[in-house]
């Protein structure tokens, strides 16, 4: 059984982790024996007994199951191993400290050891470096001394030369001492003259004294000088004294790891032993280090290259992945190195540590089953006979457990095991005991392990869990046959459908575990998503079909169809739920009930049933004449009658807030939201059931009426399609702006024949009768839109691949059939078939290139998606609100002061921003408590009483801007008020004075009761305006980091197509979808499609608009050339530039001959002043230079060349910019703005025209860099908001805002990358989790980081609860301490009792 | 996955170095400021006296499952039962019916950043909905 995780159980507690780097004496005091031999096994090797002092010892642990641990005597399940050590004939590098190795060598003098700081740094860095706790600062620190150093060549203490160490690939150190050195200095002369007299005797020697001296500095030497470095430089180092020295970077000794974690397989085929990767490696080691010993008084060479053979295999035991010359690689075959057991998905970190392996659960497929709850889930009784429960016998459950322990294993509901509590740890098997006689032995405090029954609660859950609601908990119901069953209504938050899906069952072993699971996992509790606040479960697929059909205007039922609908509902819970049959609709000649009746019994069967449901709403193809609407697309219901309507997936299904269960969630709470889901369901299939429901090929089958109408569009599309076609072959086509005319034409098309498709959608959903199918299950939302509709009988349409037509496989053709340059819809993917009629050969294979292209995009964008949630979750994980609702990390920094600004909480949004939707929760109280014997309020009574009552004290709470939200509510609803009734009034006034009059004035006219509103009412809706709101607060301990990292990771999976045209202007395509997304969370500093935003000065003038576009676009000479001629005179040569006056007034460019001139000059081509003439105002004339040793010709060549190249206005970064016109304003005159191509927003902001202010950029990083932090959050969130608007899917603001509040909380912006995280967090093990595990942790050993227990994928690797969440605070037990009695008053603490002194005195 | 291409070392030193090299300057001045900023004490492990609260004064979610959740590991370890219970015999159940009546003996103890605490008993707490 799974241990309980108690707290007081614990005696130590993990609070910190400390890295640190092992010196030779602390391997030496960690080990159990030395070894030494590079034997495995004692002689007789078939007896596979270790040989003592090798790499096998036993003293090290075992790995076989014979022989037990010669340290601690225990055997191999017991013993945890041992370590040893080696000790290495020379020092070598450490391959994970090497970088830190080469960094030290470049801050340190390579003579005295020193650090090369400057006398007057040194002393404050080292006050710094001591002071410095943070990690972040603490590497900060590292790179600055390091920088510093590396400008140094003198040494300030020792006055040596130094020069550039680098490494040499693999793992050697190069030191060019003379690097900065000039020739003939004394220094280097000093250093050549050393070698005087070696060369008298060895000339040759001559040819390898270079002037570039490079020395070799070998482990040793490093050894040697890291040992010299002084106490007081150590912290310049940034290395934590305590717990790593230089010199420990440098190995002369290796720990040889326990047996156990590197166990020797004793092979059963042949003799011999399979030994690991690190074993072999390890014997490898001891053989060479053998060698070198034997050969110390042998020739330098060979000892140098054992020494090098012997470097390679220590770093190939640390790291195997290490690239080496190939020379070098000895041919070896690939092993796994310390780092590789670490790295990677399968490595411990991700594959042991983070993620783990568990018991009590269980998979298989899963299907459908109306009949089952909301938050109930089928469970094969097989399974539920392997699956158990521990359950602690208590007074309460005695007899139960009896009767579970007498069924044994093998009855369902029985149990498995018991473990009595005189023996804890010791369970007992039911199968083999005599099980009446230990039923009757139970005693309280025994645990019984039982199977799993009904009502227990398991988690469920199906990958790729990319949400909160993909793995929920529900309540078991154990049933017969193999799969696991579910409302259909949960398959959108699971994303699950039953063509084969399988999904994964966990069963909670602890109370503690349960009571989380149903209470903050349960499938009620998660009825919201928290992306947008809309509800996610909801009717789905024939849920809808069946209500939509069972509400509409036909549908009437005789008293047994009725009755037979309504009660089947009653089942479970509701069985004894008394149902009001309503009067029938229609008394003669039959009693008649309407399928809304039946569907308002089941929202509310009775009136004793507390819930009341008022919604008004209009479905998306609602026309006109509210309740007369002839789609029934007005739905109104009132108090939970269904007064007109229809329902459809906008009211029932999920994915919406004007929907029916989100109401009666809201109003009445999450269990009577599931339940009513339930009965809907229920009945739903039930009618539909009866009613039978079908599709076939007469329901695709296009009419004559259709096909007419068909044939007329093709040919006004194809004949308006060959018309652009012909304009464009005259060159009359007439470009869009910043278009070529051969990319108008192709809007041009794309736009005419996608016209055609719609028109036959339209047309053909015009002729469909309204019972067909097809047209019924795209209305109700079930299944299918109309361009499906429109697909099958009509016309399948253009097929696009990357947004564009077909292109060109083929020689200037996109298939052989057709023409080559051909343009015509057919040539280019237009399939006018529809699927009914059937495609000719071309167009399907149209149709497949297509349908592969979105293939492949699934298949791309999941990988791509995966990788940028679990960066997104890795980065946000921790952030939580804390009690006084900051939004911090775990390290306790503040994020967001308060959470999205207005500390609500995003799931808990009922209206686009705001908390509460105020006209329905008005009309709701209005609805339900009418309170007939009030009067009703006048207009300005409301507004009074309204200011007057939210003035009051528990008022406060509420936040600013919700105030005045609520106070501009009710001051419109006022005036409405005030309208209408003055209105009426004055209609009415004449014919109603003679009946006012005659009545009692008690009598309240009737116009006084349009939109009538109480005194009660006013107040029950302010009150219950302040209620929603303290809902809506978000709870502390809420976990919004993971939440924003759903919400944001969860949708981009949802993303199809890659770019979309901007709106507006079709010219300009933007990245939008996931690239765009990830460019952004990336903060890449270079976009692929950066577009600036210029609003102008005077916006309404297309002319100034085009001026300041001439001002900001690139305008090259050759733009503006009608020709340039070379002339050549006798005596002269030259280049001649005829301007084209005509254009430059068109284009409203601010250029003349002189402008042009001084643009030459002050170009590259090098031309001087008086070589350029401008001759008139059209003429320009440039003479090749004079004084130049190139022949004239040529230099007129190359200045013919490139003289159109020269950028005579505009901003050279700027390539293209568009005028736009934005959306009339208010007075109806088109407004005008500049879209600008390219990446200089700050040229842009100073170009005269411009409002400086009004500009931006898409590129968060050229924002930041213009404007700074602040402005790029407002980018990152505006861009995020508007990438995921564009793909349909909304995102709440405050998921976006705390994204661009974590990458831009440090002052600049940091991407969600492992660039960005290890400047984000200081959690070792988090980012060694994430990503360059190695790095991560050599980094931490050097710098002696000590890491604390805090973050959330700390505690998940040291199986610690995590501070978020029910881990934000503690519970203590509460003392009922009965009130002390009070303490009878001594005898002299009665004044009474007291002789007063001062009398005694007198 | 795409993930795994981003895990190679090979990815190059060079690259990051480039990357990481820019900040150097921002960093330190942060630290610079150190000097000027005057540091509060932080209430590490002290109670907040009960009429200066300000944490909410509703039950949060969390900490009802987690009392409910203790409160149910008690009763299925004998603790005796502070309600009149019927057949009930699932302590999750018994426990919820305790937190309906208020009964749970337990202090929930709300950690604020600093360190300091505050105690809330669960009768004190508002507990909106179940």
């Amino acid at each position: 059984m799974k241990e309980q995780y108690r707290e007081t159980d614990v005696v130590r507690n993990i609070t910190n982790i400390q890295f640190g780097v092992l010196s030779a004496q602390d391997m030496q005091q960690l080990s159990h024996a030395h070894v030494v031999s590079s034997e495995l096994y004692t002689v007789p090797a078939l007896t596979h007994k270790p040989a003592p002092h090798g790499v096998l010892d036993l003293r090290m642990g075992t790995s076989q199951k014979d022989m037990a641990c010669e340290t601690c005597s225990k055997n191999l399940t017991d013993c945890t191993g041992h370590y040893g050590f080696l000790d290495l004939a020379r020092p070598v590098f450490h391959v994970g400290y090497f970088k830190n190795t080469v960094h030290i060598l470049q801050n340190i003098c390579k003579t005295c050891s020193h650090v090369l700081l400057k006398p007057k740094d040194k002393p404050g860095m080292c006050e710094q470096a001591k002071r410095i706790t943070s990690y972040l600062q603490k590497k900060a620190l590292y790179k600055r001394v390091n920088e510093l150093c590396k400008k140094v060549s003198l040494c300030p203490n020792c006055g040596a030369t130094n020069g550039v160490v680098k490494r040499l690939p693999p793992l050697k150190i190069v030191h060019e001492r003379f690097r900065n050195v000039k020739k003939g200095d004394p220094v280097l002369t000093e250093y050549f003259a050393q070698f005087d007299t070696a060369l008298e005797y060895n000339k040759e020697l001559e040819s390898h004294l270079s002037s570039n001296v490079v020395e070799f500095l070998n482990p040793s030497q490093v050894l040697d000088l890291f040992e010299k470095i002084p106490y007081s430089d150590l912290p310049l180092l940034c290395m934590n004294q305590q717990f790593s020295h230089p010199k420990d970077l440098i190995l002369t000794r290796l720990l040889v790891p326990p047996n156990c974690i590197r166990p020797s397989v004793i092979s059963e085929l042949k003799a011999g032993t399979n030994e690991d990767d690190i074993t072999v490696m390890l014997t490898e080691i001891i053989f060479l280090n053998n060698l070198i010993n034997k050969r110390s008084a042998g020739k330098v060479q060979s000892i140098q290259d054992s020494w090098e053979h012997l470097q390679l295999h220590v770093a190939f035991i640390i790291n195997s992945e290490i690239s080496v010359p190939l020379d070098l690689s000895m041919a070896r075959k690939s092993t796994r190195g310390f780092v590789q057991r670490l790295k990677g998905k399968q490595g411990r970190f991700r594959g042991n540590l983070s993620g783990k392996r568990v018991d009590f659960s269980s998979r298989t497929v899963i299907s459908p089953d109306p009949n089952l709850r909301i938050n109930e889930v089928g469970v094969p009784i097989e399974v539920a006979k392997q699956l158990t429960y521990p359950e602690k016998i208590t007074t309460h459950n005695m007899s139960l457990m009896r009767q579970l322990v007498k069924n044994g294993p093998d009855t369902h509901p029985g149990a498995m095991f018991i473990e009595p509590r005189s023996s804890p740890g010791l369970k007992k098997s039911l199968r083999y005991v005599n099980r009446e006689r230990t039923a009757m032995e139970l005693r309280q405090g025994d645990v019984v392990e039982r199977h799993l029954m009904d009502g227990d609660i398991v988690l469920y859950n199906r990958q790729p869990s990319l949400h909160k609601m993909s793995i929920m908990s529900h309540r078991v119901r154990v049933l017969p046959w193999r799969t696991f069953r579910f409302n259909e209504c949960v398959c959108a938050p699971y994303n699950a459908d039953f063509d084969g899906d399988e999904m994964n069952l966990h069963v909670p072993q602890t109370e503690e575990a349960r009571a989380e699971a149903l209470t903050l996992m349960g499938v009620t509790s998660n009825l919201i998503t928290p992306r947008h606040g809309a509800l996610i479960v909801g009717a789905t697929q024939d849920f809808l079909t069946g209500s939509y059909l069972l509400t509409q205007k036909d549908v009437f039922f005789d008293r047994e169809h009725a009755c037979h609908l309504i009660s089947s509902i009653l089942a479970g819970k509701e069985t004894s739920y008394k149902i009001e049959l309503p009067p029938p609709a229609i008394l003669k000649p039959q009693q008649l009930w309407t399928g809304k009746q039946v569907f308002s019994a089941i929202i509310r069967p009775s009136k004793f049933f507390p819930v009341e449901v008022n919604l008004t709403a209009r479905r998306k193809d609602y026309t006109r004449g509210e309740e007369l609407c002839s789609n029934e697309a007005w739905v109104v219901m009132r108090n939970s009658q269904l007064l007109a309507g229809a329902l459809d997936k906008s009211l029932l299904g999920s994915g919406s807030k004007k929907n029916l269960f989100y109401v009666i969630l809201k109003d009445y709470g999450k269990e009577h939201a599931a339940d009513a889901m339930w009965r809907v369901a229920r009945v739903s299939t039930l009618f539909l059931m009866n009613h039978g429901f079908s599709i076939g090929i007469g329901d695709v089958m296009p009419g004559a009426g259709l096909l007419a109408r068909k044939r007329e569009l093709l040919q006004d599309g194809y004949g308006k399609c060959d018309e652009f076609i012909s304009q464009l072959k005259e060159g009359t086509l007439h470009c869009q702006p910043g278009c070529s005319a051969e990319e108008t034409l192709e809007q041009l098309i794309l736009k005419e024949l996608s016209t055609i498709r719609d028109k036959a959608g339209k047309a053909c959903v015009m002729e469909l009768h309204k019972t067909n199918a097809a047209l019924i299950m795209a209305i109700s939302g079930s299944k299918g839109s109309f361009i499906n509709i429109s697909q099958m009988i009509a016309c399948v349409g253009q097929q696009a691949i990357g947004g564009k037509r077909v292109p060109n496989g083929f020689e200037d053709r996109a298939l052989p059939h057709y023409e080559r340059h051909s343009k015509i819809p057919a040539a280019k993917g237009f399939v006018s078939n529809s699927f009914f009629s059937g495609m000719t050969p071309t167009e399907f294979i149209f149709h497949t290139m297509a349908g592969r292209e979105g293939l492949v995009d699934t298949a791309v964008k999941t990988s791509e998606t995966g990788y940028m949630q679990r960066r997104l979750v890795k980065s946000l994980e921790d952030l939580y609100v804390a009690y006084d609702m900051t939004v911090r990390n775990s390290t306790q920094d503040i994020i967001q002061f308060k959470y999205g600004g207005d500390g609500l909480d995003p799931s808990e949004m009922e209206g686009t921003a705001g908390p509460i939707d105020l006209e329905r929760v008005l009309d709701h109280i209005r609805a339900k408590s009418p309170f007939p014997e009030e009067d009703p309020l006048t207009g300005a009574e409301i507004l009074q009483l309204a200011t007057k009552y939210l003035s009051e004290d528990a008022f406060k709470e509420l936040s600013t801007e919700f105030k005045g939200e609520l106070k501009s509510f009710m001051e419109k609803f006022s005036k409405r008020v005030d309208k209408i009734r003055s209105r009426l009034t004055h209609t009415t006034a004449t014919t109603t004075t003679t009946t006012s009059t005659s009545k009692p004035s008690a009598q309240a006219p009737v116009e006084k009761h349009v939109e009538r509103l109480t005194f009660t009412q006013l107040i029950d809706f302010l009150n219950s305006c302040l209620d929603r709101y303290q809902a809506a607060v978000v709870e502390p301990g809420t976990a919004v980091g993971a939440l924003c990292a759903q919400s944001i990771g969860e949708p981009g999976t949802q993303m199809t197509l890659k770019t979309f045209h901007f709106a507006g202007v079709a010219a300009m395509n933007i990245t939008l979808g996931v690239p765009r997304i990830l460019e952004i969370i990336n903060a890449s500093h270079s976009i692929s499609t950066p577009i600036i935003t210029a609003k102008l000065k005077e916006d309404s003038d297309p002319e100034k608009a085009r001026q300041v576009k001439g001002r900001i676009e690139k305008t090259l000479l050759g733009e503006v050339c009608e020709y340039v001629e070379e002339v050549f005179l006798p005596d002269d040569c030259f280049l001649l530039l005829k301007l084209a006056v005509d254009r430059v007034r068109l284009l409203k460019l601010e250029v003349d001959a002189y402008s042009i001139k001084y643009a030459i000059c002050t170009s590259k081509l090098k031309v001087k002043d008086g070589d350029v003439r401008v001759e008139s105002d059209t003429i320009i004339t440039v003479r090749p230079s004079r004084t130049k040793s190139s022949a004239m010709y040529y230099q007129l060549q190359h200045l013919r060349q490139h003289i159109t190249r020269v950028i005579i206005k505009g901003l050279p970064s700027v390539s293209r910019a568009v005028i736009n016109q934005s959306d009339a304003g208010p007075g109806g005159k088109q407004k005008y703005e500049l879209l600008v191509e390219g990446d200089n927003l700050r040229e842009v902001m100073a170009t005269y025209g411009v409002d400086g202010t009004r500009c931006t950029s898409n590129n968060t990083y050229e924002v930041f860099t213009c404007l700074g932090i602040e402005a790029a959050r407002a980018t990152i969130i505006h861009e995020i908001t508007v990438t995921m608007e564009t793909h349909g899917l909304s995102v709440d603001k405050r998921h976006v805002m705390l994204l661009a509040d974590l990458m831009t909380c440090r002052g600049q912006v940091l991407g969600i990358t492992r660039h960005g995280l290890s400047k984000m967090k200081e959690s070792v093990l988090m980012l060694a989790s994430f990503e360059k595990t190695a790095d991560h942790l050599f980094d931490a050993a050097y710098h002696g980081q000590s890491n604390p227990i805090k973050g959330v994928s700390d505690c998940i690797i040291m199986g610690k609860p995590m501070n978020i969440g029910t881990g934000v605070f503690k519970l203590v037990h509460h003392h009922r301490r009965e009130a002390r009695p009070p303490p009878r008053k001594l005898i002299f603490d009665h004044p009474e009792m007291h002789v007063p002194l001062s009398l005694s005195l007198s | 996955m795409a993930d795994e291409e981003f895990d190679g070392d090979d990815v190059g030193d060079d690259f990051e170095e480039v990357e990481e090299d820019e900040n150097l300057d921002d960093l330190q001045e942060g630290e610079d400021d150190e000097n000027q900023v005057e540091l509060l004490t932080a209430g590490e492990g002290q109670a907040v006296p009960t009429q200066k609260r300000i944490t909410t004064p509703y039950m949060t979610k969390y900490e009802r499952a987690r009392v409910l959740g203790t409160r149910a590991l008690q009763i299925a370890m004998c603790a005796p039962v502070m309600v009149e219970i019927d057949a009930e015999s699932d302590p999750l159940q018994i426990a919820a019916k305790e937190l309906r009546e208020r009964k749970i003996p337990i202090i929930i103890r709300r950690y604020l950043p600093d360190g300091s605490f505050e105690d809330w008993g669960i009768d004190e707490l508002i507990i909106s909905d179940f």
